[in-house]
């Protein structure tokens, strides 16, 4: 029998679990009638007597300073109503690690399996309907979670292992491919057909695992088979889309700054005094619609392990997040069948983030969101990650033939099984039933003792190569360590889950935190000592042989046998052709505004410009010691800074910075100039902290519709926009990633998200004493506006948005030009002559000069000249253009000779934004009031 | 001679190395030390003269924050840890180690096993990281000597964080003076309310000493603070490494004692 132990608050005291709840139940969801909710935490284990069960009690589970505690029976009993939530069978719950352990050290013996879940009171009137919303929108997921109506007779899992199976593929005929391809292995006819004509030439049938790594090695996901296609635009042939990145950065030739780009699984650059710097950028689109605490968590998890997974292993020093949603207030009934409600996923995919990034102790340090309507199908979750790493040790490593395969880190179970092929494939509205097993919650905990046991293992000298378990796990990982080599795998000595997986499954299996390491013979016996004094379990899978061949058994029996060869080069490489017609959109007529004032609070308050801070204070941006800028910043800690400043080695003045940029909404407009605009935005955010532009390193990240026709031919133009820009400011990329299945289609609904090309950047500059927050300092002080930009270029602009238009008139940023620009602000930044520099994005001028003036608690008096339109002065977004407050007696004519600036007026000590046109005032605004408007959106959604 | 100072780690834990680098700076000689190499006998606590146990998610912070690793401790390590103490070693414990102090008894009466405090769920109900005011108030401990009566500006990075205890219990403790740091308003008197106060913690209480002085937690991160470049607002700064470095003190005390002991 189980033993149940509930744990609760005593009643005397406050229960903010609950009454967080409470409150999300009254805004979020409108119900009334609950008047108060409160939370037990229950406790199951198998294997032990009610004696045992009241020790734990005791000595782990309640501290009688706070809590209470009941044995085999309810612990509220005069609840109106109760629901248990509990993670479903099989989902690993990460507490049931810590429960067996510390009863162990307890001195409890016996105790088999252990499990914990939260229990919900809900006191006052409800309705049966009423509840099941509650439960099913803010206290279950079902993908993951269930509630438990009756006490479960066991936790333990069982099952016979599963059997290999043999597919008669060679006889299959079109239909029969394509039913084995659907919700299976998403592949297309011709693809299938290449794999049957393989298996008859071979003279025999696949194996299920055979088939199932196939799919997963050619998923979009894997191979990228569209940036590496051949692609004809209007009938001409041009270079596949990584072609040209590669070859943009070949010409800048950066050799000085880059050391490792594309190869690996982080781009890597330079650092100072032997040291390196990595940087990968990562999707979790797919699982974040599906399950978002689980799929953003596991999506910074996985990041973080490709840092970890670079060279011999690196150090994660940085995490980084940036989202795209449907407005939170987005109507119920507008939300497509088989998709989450906006408000819903940004939370959760907040709270995930925070969670892995947190407890592995990452700082978060910068990221963004962004609101459209058209997110509502699929959001998008850029999650970052960045790296500290000796520069010897940085370069791939490759495994040797005889090197041991060892696996360390988690245990391997049937999660996220067909994760690869699932996030290739366009959402429909059966995504959230058929696919709930590609999902799964992550454990930072497990990941953290895993990395600090690699990093010592990495300083000893212990790894030859070493990979992540990502997308399509062992078969991926090993596939590619030993894609030159060869590779045998013993697929029953990886440690399980639970018994019943098939061997195909444990090939497959995308558990998280696991990592795969290449270690010499004479070396496994250390390696394998590091992990056992760091509770990191690890495993000999096999070797890496020398014949080119991927073979896999379990036990005995042979359940792969495939030429490296056919895995990596078996698919062709792919044609596509599209042709580009330019969208039909119009430019609207705006009226001159009348309340100016307002109209400046409604911009402040726009989704895209409003504050993210109560976001930004989940994360801790603290840990490591490191930081050097902070998210946010000024007087009242509320303003927020371009980039991310760290210090990775401690006592050293070295920085790295971390910046990015994007705008979804320019893309639909024009994905050429909003690529631009993209990478722009994304360089002047680190050169107005104070970054040299000449020692920085792109990433970029394409999150498209799936492409086909006008979507390819937009893709087309945002990569040679990247490529544009690398070359005109001789920045080189360094790593990439393209998810390009943006597209939902539901039963008779068809929507296609907007594109999103997001492009980051990582640098370094040699002393963070020479670098500028976004806070005034000062009153009296000149403020300058640098950069060129054409005012009447409003397209795709919040100001629009507002108007309810989109229009046609996108920033053309002059890319040629922007180096003059980038390095006389920097300049100015290394000389002290700048005291505080914001760059102008979503909001425009208006936006940049209250923020830095909600941080320096004072106030600018700003004159337009006499011939602009003074809305769109204000409220152009155009990239590349940088507000100034410059040192008093700095003479901006003097300094900024041939650079294109404007003198905008002067800070004041008074708490307000004063606008002039011409001679002629226009509006007065407090700060309070900006304030307020600027920061009450994100308060409402995180009740802050 | 620095004394030597281990400083403990464990599956989660994650400001080990800034924690060993503050005391490297105030001139101790710091070593990252894994648990398990304490209860297999590879490492002795009586070979330092200060053991710290820093911030993190010690096991995930399961069941209670530092509740496992604390477990772990009193299972395992009672008389090494009570002969450490005996014999004048110093305690600290940041963040998640000031939860594992709680969660042992050792703070703040000292008695190992003990648990009459504890830290409960910030009443915000969430995780928060943003810097705060802090008193450092009179009392016997060693980390904060001369220095009480001064404000200084610390980083909180928590969920967990709320001070509670039973009023009889909380009396003994002001009237034992082992309050070490309060959560102050702008007017550096102790603040209750959000965000001054950032968990709702009984008396604003910060941090704890134990009776001894020797032992001391908080929740704050100190070790976030010692470097010219680590107040979120150095650049605005008069005088930057006054306000910059303020958590330096506790460490520097710590070592000076160590040396005295």
């Amino acid at each position: 029998m189980l033993q149940e132990v509930r744990v609760g608050l005593l009643p005397r005291l406050r229960d903010a679990r609950g009454e967080e709840l409470l409150y999300e139940i009254r805004t979020a969801l409108g119900i009334e009638g609950v008047e108060a909710v409160r939370t037990v935490k229950v406790y199951r284990f198998e294997g032990v007597d009610e004696q045992a069960a009241r020790l734990l009690a005791e000595r782990l589970l309640s501290e009688a300073v706070f809590q209470e505690y009941r044995i085999n029976e309810p612990l509220i009993t005069d609840a109106d109503r109760l629901v248990e939530v509990a993670y479903r069978p099989g989902v690993m719950n990460p507490e049931a690690g810590s429960l067996m352990k510390a009863a162990a050290d307890l001195g409890v013996k016996g105790l088999l399996a252990a499990d914990s879940s939260m229990e919900y009171a809900f006191f006052g009137q409800l309705s049966e309907r009423a509840l099941e919303t509650i439960t099913r929108r803010l206290l279950v997921n079902e993908t993951v979670q269930q509630v438990v109506v009756k006490r479960p007779e066991t936790l333990l899992l069982g099952g016979e292992p599963g059997r290999t199976l043999t597919i008669p593929l060679r006889a299959m005929d079109d239909a029969g491919l394509m039913a084995l391809a659907a919700d299976r292995l998403f592949l297309n006819l011709e693809e299938m057909r290449l794999i049957q004509g393989h298996f008859r030439k071979l003279g025999r049938d696949p194996t299920d695992a055979e088939v199932e790594i196939l799919a997963q090695t050619w998923s979009e996901h894997c191979v990228h088979k569209t940036f590496k296609a051949r692609i004809i635009v209007n009938g001409q042939e041009k270079k596949p889309f990584l072609t040209r990145l590669k070859e943009a950065t070949a010409d800048v030739a950066r050799g000085d700054l880059v050391l490792s780009a594309f190869v690996d699984n982080s781009g890597v650059m330079q650092f100072y005094d032997g040291w390196a710097i990595c940087g990968k950028v990562e999707t979790h689109n797919a699982p974040s619609a599906i399950e978002p605490y689980g799929g953003a968590a596991t999506g910074s998890g996985g990041v973080f392990r490709d840092i970890m997974g670079t060279g011999q292993g690196a150090k994660v020093i940085a995490s980084t997040d940036v989202f795209c949603f449907a407005p939170p207030g987005t109507p119920a009934e507008t939300v497509p069948a088989g998709c989450l409600h906006p408000h819903y996923l940004l939370r959760r995919v907040v709270a995930g983030v925070r969670d892995y990034g947190n407890r592995m102790g990452i700082p978060t340090n910068n990221g963004s969101v962004h609101f459209h309507p058209d997110f509502r199908a699929k959001p998008s979750v850029i999650v970052g990650s960045y790296g500290l790493i000796p520069a010897e040790q940085a370069e791939k490593g490759l495994p040797r033939p005889g090197d041991k395969i060892v696996v360390a880190g988690g245990r391997t179970g049937r999660d996220g099984i067909h994760g690869a092929t699932f996030a290739s494939a366009a959402m429909t509205d059966r995504t959230m039933t058929v696919n709930a097993q590609a999902v799964q919650i992550g454990h930072a905990v497990e990941q953290k003792r895993m990395a600090d046991a690699l990093l010592i293992a990495r300083d000893e000298g212990l790894i030859r190569a070493i990979t992540d378990c990502g997308a399509g796990g062992f078969a991926s990982a090993v596939g590619e360590m030993g894609a030159q080599t060869g590779a045998r795998l013993h697929l029953d000595r990886a440690p399980l889950k639970y018994s019943g997986l098939a061997p195909w499954e444990i090939l497959l299996s995308e558990s998280q935190e696991r990592m795969v390491a290449a270690v010499a013979p004479e070396n496994v016996g250390r390696f394998m000592e590091i992990c056992r004094d760091h509770n990191v379990e690890a495993a000999v899978l096999g070797e890496f042989t020398d014949t080119g061949r991927f073979e896999a058994y379990h036990g005995k029996e042979k359940v792969l046998d495939l030429e490296m060869e056919f895995l990596h080069h078996g698919l062709p490489q792919r044609e596509l052709s599209c042709s580009f017609t330019a969208a039909e959109l119009t430019e609207p007529e705006i009226p001159v505004p009348a309340d100016w004032a307002g109209l400046c609070c409604q911009v402040l308050s726009h989704l895209n410009v409003c504050s993210k801070e109560p976001i930004v204070r989940v994360y801790d941006h603290g840990v490591q010691g490191t930081n050097a800028l902070p998210p946010y910043g000024g007087v009242g800690g509320d303003a927020p800074n371009d980039a991310a400043i760290l210090t990775p080695i401690l006592g050293k003045p070295y920085g790295i910075v971390v910046s990015h940029g994007l705008n979804p909404v320019l893309n639909k407009i024009d994905a050429y100039w909003g690529g631009v605009w993209a990478a722009t935005e994304a360089v002047a955010n680190a050169v107005a902290v104070g970054a040299n532009p000449r020692e920085l390193a792109l990433i970029d990240n394409f999150i498209w519709p799936v492409p086909e026709g006008e979507f390819l031919a937009h893709l087309d133009r945002a990569v040679d926009a990247c490529a544009d820009f690398s070359r005109a400011l001789g920045l080189p990329f360094i790593s990439g990633k393209d998810s390009l299945s943006s597209t939902y289609r539901g039963s008779g609904e068809t929507i296609h998200i907007p594109p999103v090309l997001c492009i980051s950047v990582l640098g370094r500059l040699p002393d963070v004493a020479k670098t500028v927050s976004a806070d005034f300092t000062d009153k009296g002080n000149p403020l300058v506006l640098v950069g060129s930009r054409r005012e009447e270029e409003m397209g795709g602009s919040v100001y629009y948005d507002l108007h309810g238009c989109l229009g046609r008139s996108i920033p053309r940023i002059d890319i040629n030009r922007l180096p003059e620009v980038f390095l006389a602000v920097h300049g100015m930044i290394t000389s002290g002559t700048v005291l505080a520099c914001h760059d102008v994005s979503e909001g425009g001028l208006a936006a940049a000069l209250a923020e830095m003036a909600f941080g320096g608690g004072l106030g600018a008096e700003i004159e337009l000249p006499e011939e602009v339109r003074p809305d769109f002065f204000l409220y152009n977004e155009t990239a590349g253009c940088f507000v100034l407050e410059m040192a008093p007696g700095a003479d901006p004519a003097v300094l900024l000779t041939g650079v294109p600036h404007l003198l905008l007026g002067k800070t004041i000590p008074e708490p307000e934004l004063r606008f002039s046109h011409g001679r002629r005032p226009l509006f007065t605004v407090s700060l309070q009031r900006l304030r307020a408007a600027w920061q009450r959106p994100m308060k409402e959604v995180f009740g802050a | 001679m620095r004394p030597p100072v281990i400083v403990l780690r464990t599956d989660g834990t994650n400001c080990d190395v800034e924690t060993a680098f503050a005391f490297e700076l105030a001139g101790g000689a710091p070593r990252l030390v894994h648990v398990n190499r304490l209860r297999s006998g590879k490492e002795k606590l009586n070979r330092y003269k200060i053991l710290a146990i820093p911030g993190g998610f010690s096991y995930g912070d399961d069941v209670h924050s530092g509740k496992i690793l604390a477990v772990e401790l009193i299972s395992f390590l009672r008389e090494e840890i009570s002969g450490f103490i005996a014999g004048g070693g110093l305690v600290l414990g940041i963040c998640n180690g000031f939860q594992v102090l709680i969660r042992t008894g050792l703070l703040p009466f000292g008695e190992l096993g003990r648990i009459r405090t504890t830290l409960m769920v910030n009443d915000s109900a969430r995780f928060e990281c943003r810097w705060v005011r802090l008193r450092v108030e009179q009392s016997a401990c060693v980390f904060t000597r001369g220095r009480a009566g001064e404000v200084v500006e610390f980083q909180v990075a928590h969920g967990e964080g709320r001070f509670f205890t039973e009023n009889a219990t909380l009396e003994e403790i002001e009237a034992r003076r082992l309050v070490a740091f309060r959560y102050v308003g702008p007017d550096d008197r102790p603040a209750q309310d959000y965000p001054e106060n950032p968990n709702g913690s009984l008396n604003a209480v910060a941090g704890l000493t134990d009776p001894s002085g020797r032992i001391m937690g908080l929740m704050p991160h100190p070790e976030r603070n010692i470097l010219a470049h680590h107040h979120p607002n150095w650049r605005r700064l008069r005088d930057p490494l006054s306000v910059g470095t303020a958590g330096r003190f506790i460490f520097e005390n710590a070592v000076a004692a160590a040396k005295e002991a």
